[in-house]
């Protein structure tokens, strides 16, 4: 029996079972053991879908601290001997993995989107090139295989619920950081455009309306977001950047304003219901994605739309 | 205060073209770029030198000695001295060996702190900060996009790391390894005109594996615990999109749209 230990997304805890899809793939259904290892209290969302949940008891390691988790984590493959190790590829996530891998001298795969299983090879994919193709790896030598894993890549199906066993660790860290947080304060943009079941997207095209997309985005209950040339531009935050370098999203609606439809981008574009793509250039790559091409102006679109909306709705 | 910057030169992925069949990549005639993320901790570094000039900035780079012009270009900014660690052996390592090889490196020269970008934009990851940071026993944060010029000394740095829904201040005890993103909005300074002139081709430092001493089955594809067997094109599901006007018509056919599935 296979043994895989997923680390905790942090910043959503009950997406941690979709990274058993990606054991799912490598072992099958029912071959593997699965243990969690989580830093936050509640852990009510995994019962029954892990075979293990080890708790990190409170006070023993900052949640910003990757030297500390990575001691907790080095420490359980020690004991366990893991076959795999995923990591969420959060914030944290991103510097937690590469130094677990150098502790425990194996190779790492980041940003993993999918795994094919072939001749019993595993084949772990990753986009590169900043999207512009997908790469099969090969994990080689003796350490467990490890991989941080793009959010949202993978849905896993629950199957009969486990009986879940729960356990503590409570070894003090040995290597800590050296690091302190003086100051925490809230972003202006305080949502996740991950969440949101309508995204309106600008790119190079409204650059200079983009505060517009606001307004369109309010009329439909959406949110905003962005490609990566208006983040590069500094008009819009990195926070709501779709795509290879951003984030992947799966609306049920995505409103393209102004976007080309670079590799890059539409790496970030996952199962979305509808497309509706504003631009000047109808033979844009995102325009064979859409279900509707607008061939105009997205600034004068917007202006259109919203009128029209505000007939409807008075 | 000593500052090491490690760099890497990478190609301009808008240029590449992937021949799927062949399973190779056509860059070879690809503009090289100092990566954006790495532009910005190195612009950083450099402001720092430009209100103390007893600052000492070094750039480190990995990489084949194709990258060698760009690696002069900053020693034609105000850069204090320039390092290419380039040999056929380290050719194709993964970044597990690149962090062993620019850490042993880096283990032989002062610092107070290094400064790196956070993603590269070839590989699309942040190992290499990270496994260095890992490799000579330091501290290290990703996403960094402002490091207080005030508060940073040889002893430590007070700086903002933005995510989501927070903007967090940190203090980390020097040296360490901050890893600045290109939201930082650094930038580098013009190079002079004197200076784009100024012939730098003795100044580049250049390190080989004699210098470091692997062995040879420790780096390159033979070191690396992971092998790139496949490439793939992207491909995505195509729609028979519906094309219609900017004007009243095809404003009528968007708003019945979202009616019809129900955003209205």
């Amino acid at each position: 029996m296979k043994k895989t230990c997923i680390f905790q997304d942090t910043e959503k805890t009950q997406n941690t079972t979709d990274l058993l899809e990606v054991s799912e793939r490598m072992y099958g259904r029912g071959q593997f053991e699965s243990h969690a290892v989580l830093l936050a209290d509640s852990f009510d969302p995994l019962m029954g879908s892990f075979h293990h949940i080890i708790r990190v008891a409170k006070g023993l390691v900052d949640c910003y601290d990757p030297r500390g988790i990575c001691d907790i984590l080095e420490n359980l493959h020690k004991k366990n001997r893991f076959d795999s190790i995923l990591i969420p590829g959060t914030s944290l996530g991103e510097m937690i993995a590469p130094r677990l891998a150098k502790r425990l001298r194996t190779g790492l795969v980041a940003g993993v989107t999918d795994i094919k299983k072939e001749g019993g090879h595993i084949e772990i994919i990753r986009p590169a090139f900043s999207g512009k193709i997908l790469e099969g790896v090969l994990h080689t030598g003796n350490g467990p295989v490890m991989m941080s894993i793009r959010p949202n890549a993978f849905e896993y199906t629950p199957g009969d619920p486990l009986q879940t066993v729960v356990s503590a660790y409570t070894e003090p860290v040995s290597s800590p950081s050296a690091v302190t947080r003086l100051h925490v304060k809230e972003n202006q943009q305080t949502c996740d455009i991950r969440d949101s079941e309508v995204l309106i997207a600008g790119g190079g095209g409204v650059k200079e309306s983009f505060p517009e997309l606001y307004r369109l985005a309010d009329a439909l209950k959406g949110r905003v977001a962005a490609s990566r040339k208006l983040v590069d531009q500094g008009i819009a935050p990195r926070s709501i950047q779709v795509g290879q370098s951003g984030k992947t999203v799966s609306p049920r609606l995505y409103m393209a304003l102004g976007i080309h439809g670079s590799m890059q981008h539409m790496a970030g574009l996952r199962h979305i219901e509808s497309l509706i793509s504003v631009n000047t250039a109808a033979n844009a790559p995102i325009c064979s994605l859409s279900d509707i091409v607008v061939h105009g102006d997205a600034g004068k679109f917007i202006d259109r739309l919203m009128k029209k909306i505000a007939v409807y709705r008075s | 205060m000593k500052i090491i910057c490690v760099v890497k030169i990478v190609p301009d992925v808008d240029s590449i073209v992937c021949d799927v069949e062949n399973n190779i990549l056509t860059g070879n005639a690809a503009r090289m770029m100092l990566n954006p993320d790495d532009a910005c901790a190195l612009a950083f570094a450099l402001g720092v030198k430009a209100s103390d000039p007893d600052c000492f900035v070094e750039v480190v780079s990995m990489g084949p000695m194709s990258a060698r012009p760009r690696m002069e270009d900053l020693l034609r900014l105000a850069v204090d001295r320039g390092t290419l660690i380039s040999d056929p052996v380290f050719e194709g390592s993964d970044t597990l060996v690149t962090s062993a090889v620019l850490g042993r490196y880096i283990a032989t020269r002062p610092f107070d702190c290094l400064l790196t970008g956070s993603h590269s934009l070839d590989g699309g990851t942040a190992h290499v900060p990270v496994q260095l940071a890992e490799t000579l026993g330091l501290d290290q944060m990703l996403g960094i996009i402002r490091i207080d010029p005030h508060r940073f000394d040889s002893t430590r740095a007070v700086f903002e790391v933005e995510d989501d829904k927070t903007v967090t201040t940190y203090e980390m005890a020097m040296p360490g390894v901050l890893s600045v993103t290109r939201q930082s909005g650094y930038k580098l300074p013009y190079v002079t005109l004197s200076d784009m002139r100024r012939d730098v081709s003795d100044e580049l430092a250049i390190i080989t594996n004699q210098d470091l001493c692997f062995s040879e089955t420790d780096v390159g594809p033979a070191g690396s615990r992971t092998k790139v067997v496949n490439r793939y094109p992207q491909t995505y599901e195509k729609k028979d999109r519906h094309i219609v006007g900017n004007d009243e018509a095809g404003i009528s056919c968007v708003f019945n749209f979202l009616k019809q599935k129900g955003f209205l």
